[in-house]
């Protein structure tokens, strides 16, 4: 693999080279991303395995360290070398690993990574010109900078968790892990952006993540209202936001409109009421808004005799933005997916062959990879050996030690 | 300090509504120069989201989710539709890194504005699409907002009560996560080009890029053969693990215990220190099984207290516990604050107020608000005087012909 000089082939990215510290999902969503795109995403995992190669489920059934849905997904493309980082020879090591990289992803609570000996004063000691992605739900600073979070309390401060769910019921989180996932996207692009003029630095940039703020800076115009006109509208509105804004029960699943007004004509008509086009309390707008209860029983009535598919075809075919709920089975099944060859099979030599999300964008000069997740130490003779020139008796010596 | 890390970066935007102006708003705050393009009869939607009269004296310039959504950019009125606007716009493209544009599939195609044509304008050029569903496909030219993004992208079938139907989530969600996504697939095409000189196309299909914030999803669903169920604010394995009604309005706190030694330090919180060594609820599969009686106690407990004094209690014994920030919560946040997360801007219109700032914390290359945001055709003097030379005669010929000017048809969005 390589890591140093200019490939002018359509590989230029192997030239980024990761070294991923983190422990949780945002940090590996985000060295996902970078993974995919070719990048060289060095996983250091402690000897006992990553943590999340705890999470099921698991191919197979029980629990296996190299099968776990989440290791899976998150660690695709990556190379696994193990590090007890607790170790001061591990340290030493680590602190040879970081001269080859370009970006270092952590996720301890702040301060940790300096009581490791490779806080950002040290890194200007060993390397100038590297990037230190640091993911954590609260940032580095403030009065919360040690506070815990799981995905749940990390959604909770964010702003976004008060908005959804039902307004007479408690506010819900979104499903998956969307905290983790929103701080790890952002992390890779706040990481790719400082990469690119990471040469021109002269000595290494802390980018700091903060969960938190990467949720509180994405809250429609709901802030923004507040901060300038001191009008709060950011109450929950469960799943109807006005009647023409979303999700109803369909007879054989769930439809979502976003009826705009230059789309009323159309959905008048496609929901059997063309009368209502000329319909005083429904004309415009504002009418439509003024008339909103009367026109969500309206909908709610016509939408729960529909097939879901149908209306989303017949919508899709009038440029009408109208969308039905897909569940997993529908995005597998889904032909616009399929054509666009979006899902990938890749074989694992544990966890057999399974399907996979592709990439989550394409460019047209480089390649998304389709690669499997690392086995547990999979890389360490190729890294150490190959790459750091240690001889296989060295390995043997930090085997025995523990540290590798 | 160093330049910012898009320094010399510049980005002709063709974005409007949400999704594309938040990823040129990463860009600019990252340093890029980004030159917002709307038309006098094609303008930025957002700038109707005023809250204000439509009489107030040039309204388009004061929709906060407009101004928030497009600071550190300049402005230009420029009509692509138009030949003589097309052709002014293919001029500015030498100039150009980076186009951006989140159309329907179809529309820039219609422009007649492919990215082989650009390319031809700028072999470097980085153009980005970011159509809802992808520039291929049998739904290609299907329309989908962020809402639909959500709804189709496996999200809204995971989010929910456990009792309830699949639900929309707070915000149009597929809207910021494409942006970031846009953001980043720029700055790998930057990343690529300093090395190889070569420009590309880059695609963010919205609905594919949300389910890869939700890919576990999929393999489980294949390793399990189950549609995942709906838990609410359950989790899979964590017990207690939910959102409590607190003291006061609509206000509640989130609490998740990731271990016994959390368990016991929540017990202690609540001074019910005997339930850590009860057997019904000694280990995580026991509190598994009676959430419901747990979920009891612990509302029992934060119903008698604000949520803030809840959260601030348990996490002093190290219990993972936040409280749920509504909206003016989040802009009074202490912490957000001592952190610096809101700066002062200063409009020339809309006047002077606090906005969250750049939330990429750069510790060499600190990014600001440096500019505000662009009342509507600010910078046509700069775009077509100091990028592309025209004269004082040609502009004024330009505004005549309603290829440019200094105000919106407001009919357009009416």
């Amino acid at each position: 693999m390589p890591s140093t000089g200019v490939l002018p082939g359509k590989d230029s990215l192997a030239n980024l080279r990761v070294l991923d510290l983190s422990d949780g999902i945002a940090g590996a969503y985000c060295t996902r991303l970078f993974a995919g795109y070719g990048a060289d995403v060095l996983v250091l995992e402690p000897p006992g395995g990553h943590a999340l190669r705890r999470h099921g489920p698991f191919a197979g059934g029980p629990p296996h360290r190299e099968t776990g849905a989440a290791w899976l997904y998150l660690a695709a493309n990556k190379r696994s070398v193990t590090l007890d980082i607790q170790t001061a020879t591990a340290r030493r090591l680590c602190r040879r690993m970081v001269e080859e990289a370009t970006i270092i992803v952590e996720s301890f609570p702040p301060g940790r990574l300096a009581a490791l000996g490779l806080g950002l004063e040290e890194l200007r000691a060993i390397k100038r010109r590297i990037v230190l992605l640091s993911i954590t739900p609260f940032g580095q600073s403030g009065r919360h900078a040690q506070w815990k979070a799981t995905n749940l309390t990390s959604f909770a401060s964010g702003g976004q968790m008060s908005l959804t769910g039902e307004p007479d019921r408690e506010p819900l989180v979104n499903g998956g892990y969307q905290a983790e996932c929103q701080a790890g996207l952002q992390a890779f692009a706040a990481g790719a952006t400082a990469a690119v003029n990471a040469d021109a630095l002269e000595v290494p940039q802390q980018v700091d993540i903060s969960a938190q703020e990467c949720m509180a800076s994405a809250l429609e115009l709901y802030l923004s209202w507040w901060a300038y006109l001191k009008r709060d509208i950011s109450q929950r509105k469960g799943n109807v936001l006005s009647a023409m804004v979303g999700i109803y029960p369909a007879a054989d699943g769930y439809l979502g409109f976003h009826i705009m007004p230059r789309n009323w004509p159309w959905f008048a008509r496609a929901i059997g009421r063309p009368d209502l086009i000329e319909d005083s309390r429904f004309k415009d707008n504002y009418s439509r808004l003024q008339n909103n209860d009367e026109l969500e029983a309206i909908i709610y009535e016509w939408s729960g005799r529909q097939s879901a598919q149908e209306v989303y075809r017949q919508a899709g075919a009038a440029r009408v933005p109208v969308a039905f709920v897909h569940t997993i089975g529908d995005l597998l099944a889904s032909e616009q997916l399929q054509e666009r060859g979006y899902f990938q099979a890749i074989a694992h030599p544990v966890a057999g062959q399974q399907t996979y999300a592709g990439a989550p964008f394409r460019l047209s000069a480089v390649d998304w990879q389709p690669g499997r997740a690392p086995l547990l130490g999979e890389h360490n003779e190729e890294f150490y050996c190959g790459e750091m020139g240690l001889s296989g008796a060295d390995l043997s010596r930090l085997r025995a030690a523990g540290v590798v | 300090m160093y330049r910012l890390p898009l320094h010399g970066v510049r980005v002709l935007d063709l974005t409007m509504a949400w999704a594309g102006p938040y990823a040129t708003r990463l860009l600019a705050d990252m340093g890029a120069e980004v030159i917002k393009i709307e038309a006098v009869g094609n303008w930025d939607l957002l700038r109707t989201y005023t809250g204000q009269p439509p009489s107030v004296e040039r309204v388009w310039d004061k929709s906060p989710y407009f101004n928030h959504m497009n600071r550190n950019k300049y402005g230009c009125a420029l009509d692509l539709s138009l030949p003589r606007g097309r052709e002014l716009f293919l001029r500015l493209v030498p100039h150009a890194d980076v186009v951006i544009e989140n159309f329907r599939a179809e529309v820039m195609d219609n422009l007649g504005l492919t990215f082989e044509v650009l390319a031809q304008a700028n072999d470097q050029i980085i153009v980005v699409s970011m159509p809802g569903h992808g520039k291929s496909g049998p739904e290609r030219d299907y329309v989908a907002y962020g809402t639909n993004v959500e709804q189709l992208s496996g999200l809204c079938h995971l989010t929910g009560y456990p009792d309830g139907p699949p639900q929309k989530t707070g915000i149009s969600y597929g809207d910021p996560t494409a942006g970031v996504a846009a953001a980043g697939a720029v700055a790998l095409a930057l990343w690529d080009r300093r090395r190889t000189g070569r420009g590309q196309y880059i695609e963010v299909a919205q609905r594919e890029n949300l389910t890869n914030m939700i890919g576990e999803q999929v393999l489980a669903y294949l390793m399990t053969g189950r549609e995942p169920r709906r838990r609410g604010n359950r989790h899979s394995s964590m017990a207690p693990h939910g959102c409590y009604r607190c003291a006061g309005d609509d206000a509640w706190v989130t609490v998740a215990c990731e271990n016994d030694a959390q368990f016991a330090a929540l017990c202690a919180v609540m001074g019910r220190p005997e339930l850590a060594r009860d057997k019904r609820f000694a280990d995580v599969v026991s509190r598994y099984r009676r959430q419901d009686e747990l979920d009891a106690v612990i509302a029992g407990w934060t119903g008698g207290r604000p949520p803030q004094e809840a959260a601030e209690a348990l996490q002093a014994a190290g219990v993972p516990a936040m409280p749920v920030l509504r909206v003016p919560d989040v802009f009074a946040d202490g912490h957000l604050r001592e952190r610096g997360f809101f700066e002062p801007v200063s409009h020339a219109v809309a006047g002077v107020w606090e906005m969250e700032g750049p939330h990429w914390h750069m510790s060499e290359s600190p990014g600001h608000i440096r500019i505000p945001p662009p009342a509507f055709g600010e910078h046509n003097d700069y775009v077509f005087r100091t990028l592309l030379g025209l004269s004082d005669g040609e502009i004024e010929s330009l505004r005549a012909e309603g290829i440019t000017g200094d105000a919106p048809d407001w009919s357009v969005h009416e």
